[in-house]
């Protein structure tokens, strides 16, 4: 099924914060918005759901603090048993635990932030060497592209669109065709 | 936007502090002087006082002697106490270990106690021995000890130890948070951040309480130098004459060097904070162009304060908190005294900020202001749990006499108060805060806010009580009925101080940029 995209590039995030705005309140649904940087507030306007990337990255964070708390357990207490270490034997896990607050913070940060970082991109499919995916190279630098579909606006017709997108303080315009 | 404040905030915060004052009145009369026991055998007792109130030792025999008496034993003292005031240092060691040790390490000028007994328990004759034998486990010696400890059997205070220190952790703590609003404040201006301009006259409100705070704590600096209290030990020239730590540390603590130190910092912290006010106030009736040169100023004057600040407020902490425990030290301690500050006064702002919204005089503070406050009050919990737990580990564990005292003291007679005011204080913002959705959620704000308010009351208690009343700290109505007397009037000027300007500084170049703020 083929499918005709418009692509409306701005020069402003806060022109295409508005356009956003103007496009959807006339009935039109945004696919995507292409920026070099975050936009504040544009997610609830084009109606992106919110990331759930919080929720992964506290799980590999606890994640990170059991491993590390068997690990200095089995290390300190298990298989050096009683080693004295700057006067502190470790007899006891739960008593020396102070001592391995640093490395149990540590492993937990080193989780969660590998593991964030990794899922993201996995989940964006932006793994080095994979090709890129946004519409036009300049959304990189100093550009914003807002992307329009035409089969999930099925209330307008494609010049109808057109002449929305071109009322809105654009740049250029570009239509394509996917397959 | 105007604010008056309403008959009904008024009765509850004069309320509140009417309640505390009858209570604290109540409370200042049972203040204690502890006599401390050491259990010999399950028959002997020994005991040692080393204040001034030897006069007062029949009163305390007599005390003994009838509850002791009520559980069917009898009290022999083993010597007339007068007479053993006399005896050289040598009499007393014969008694057994132990004693010796603890006279050594004291400061006092005299080397014997005031008064020492060494007490013999008897069974009292007419008493069969069957009907107490079931009442209670424990050796009688245990507990006759035990009344001494834990002060139902003690002296009336003369110094009014726990008055003092009291006043000096609710000084410390209402001085804080008046404090970390200026400092707030003036990040906010140096920083030219603009998402909190709709917040800012609340933080002057706050702010405007400092004197509350100033004023407090010079009394009770006023009467430490004079000898009323003896909160800091290095002010005693007897005790400085006899020790020799706190001698090599006279060039910095001496009491005319201490008080030119307070009146400097005093006297910045209470310009800077009638400037702010005064500055803001009148940009409010100035023409666009004066203002935003009235900004700019604010601007140089926030960065300005912000480096005295950074340097001062570690010092200003170490004289007036750390130099309790003379002996004791931790380059740290700064930090960790102003991150509570930072967070008490984060707290404060958001509860004023909470509740002018829901009387409806906020328009323009949106979700994503409260989010923001929200955020600090989470990361600044992290802020102060990271450096509390710094200082411990560090001295924990190199476990080096001089520094570990300070808190062998803590978790040996305020271990309960001193592990849960931890764990409340990092746990539950951690668990509750996480989220975006409870950072905005106003029932969770307000009971977590209120919960680590509290605690970080505490933590100014255990920074200040196990330097002053040792392990012969109490809590009661003179503590509870402080806390109330300064919260109420605190949070009577704050809201006073609302309403003598606008809620929203009309000029403030940021304005429109604050409310369209969205996070």
């Amino acid at each position: 099924m083929t499918d005709k995209v418009i692509y409306a590039m701005y020069d402003d995030d806060d022109v295409t914060k508005d356009a956003c705005q103007t496009l959807v309140d006339n009935g039109v649904h945004v696919a995507d918005v292409f920026s070099p940087f975050p936009i504040h507030g544009i997610d609830p306007i084009i109606g992106v759901k919110h990331t759930r990337l919080g929720i992964a990255a506290f799980m590999y964070g606890i994640t990170g603090l059991l491993l590390a708390i068997i690990a200095t357990r089995y290390f300190m207490v298990t298989d050096w048993h009683g080693i004295n270490i700057g006067g502190k034997p470790n007899f006891s896990y739960l008593e020396n635990i102070p001592s391995f607050v640093p490395i149990l913070f540590e492993f937990t940060v080193l989780c969660a932030a590998h593991g964030m970082a990794l899922t993201y991109f996995l989940r964006n499919k932006t793994l080095p060497g994979m090709p890129a995916r946004n519409p036009d190279p300049r959304t990189t630098d100093d550009r914003f592209v807002v992307e329009v579909r035409l089969a999930e606006n099925s209330n307008f017709s494609l010049d109808q669109l057109n002449d929305m997108i071109k009322e809105t303080g654009i740049v250029e315009i570009d239509e394509k065709t996917i397959k | 936007m105007e604010f008056q404040i309403s008959n009904k905030a008024k009765k509850v915060t004069l309320g509140l502090m009417g309640v505390g004052l009858l209570l604290l009145i109540v409370g200042f009369f049972f203040q204690k002087e502890y006599v401390f026991p050491t259990v010999l055998s399950d028959h002997e007792v020994y005991v040692e006082y080393w204040g001034d109130q030897g006069d007062k030792e029949a009163d305390v025999k007599a005390e003994a002697e009838e509850a002791m008496a009520a559980l069917g034993y009898e009290l022999d003292f083993g010597d007339e106490g007068e007479e053993h005031e006399v005896h050289a240092h040598g009499a007393v060691e014969e008694h057994g270990e132990g004693h010796g040790e603890e006279h050594s390490d004291e400061a006092h000028a005299h080397q014997s106690p005031t008064f020492e007994w060494h007490i013999h328990i008897k069974h009292l004759e007419a008493e069969g021995h069957g009907a107490h034998a079931h009442g209670h486990d424990s050796a009688p010696s245990e507990s006759l000890a035990a009344m001494f400890t834990n002060g139902d059997i003690a002296m009336s205070d003369s110094h009014f130890r726990r008055f003092w220190s009291n006043l000096l952790v609710n000084g410390f703590f209402f001085f804080g948070i008046a404090l970390g609003a200026l400092f707030y404040l003036a990040l906010h201006y140096a920083t030219e951040s603009g998402w909190g301009v709709v917040l800012l006259r609340i933080m002057e409100a706050i702010m405007s309480s400092l004197p509350l705070g100033m004023i407090i704590l010079v009394i009770v600096f006023i009467a430490a130098t004079l000898g009323l209290n003896h909160i800091y030990p290095w002010m005693d020239s007897d005790v400085v004459a006899h020790d020799d730590l706190i001698w090599g540390k006279v060039a910095y603590l001496n009491k005319p060097f201490f008080w030119i130190r307070i009146i400097c910092y005093f006297g910045v912290f209470a310009y800077f904070m009638n400037w702010f006010r005064k500055t803001s106030r009148n940009q409010d009736s100035e023409d666009v162009e004066k203002a935003t040169a009235s900004h700019f100023l604010m601007y140089r004057r926030g960065a300005l304060f912000l480096v005295f600040f950074a340097v001062f407020s570690s010092t200003m902490s170490w004289d007036i908190i750390m130099s309790i425990d003379t002996h004791w030290f931790s380059t740290l301690f700064g930090w960790y005294a102003f991150s509570g500050i930072w967070l008490s006064a984060m707290i404060m702002i958001m509860m004023v900020t909470l509740y002018l919204k829901h009387k409806g005089n906020l328009e323009y503070v949106n979700s994503s202001h409260i989010h923001d406050v929200g955020k600090w009050m989470f990361a600044l919990s992290f802020l102060w749990s990271y450096l509390w737990f710094s200082q411990f580990m560090l001295i924990w564990y190199s476990n080096i006499p001089e520094e570990v005292i300070y808190f062998v003291t803590r978790i040996e007679s305020y271990k309960f108060i001193f592990f849960a005011m931890f764990i409340v204080n990092f746990v539950l913002p951690m668990i509750f805060l996480m989220s975006a959705d409870t950072k905005k959620s106003w029932p969770y704000l307000i009971f977590i806010g209120m919960v680590i308010f509290i605690g970080h009351w505490f933590d100014v208690f255990c920074m200040v009580m196990p330097g002053t009343l040792f392990e012969e700290w109490n809590f009661g109505l003179l503590e509870i009925g402080m806390f109330m007397t300064f919260l109420g009037t605190f949070v009577f000027l704050v809201l006073r101080a609302l309403g003598k300007s606008s809620l929203v500084q009309n000029n403030h170049p940021f304005l429109e940029e604050s409310k369209h703020h969205h996070g």
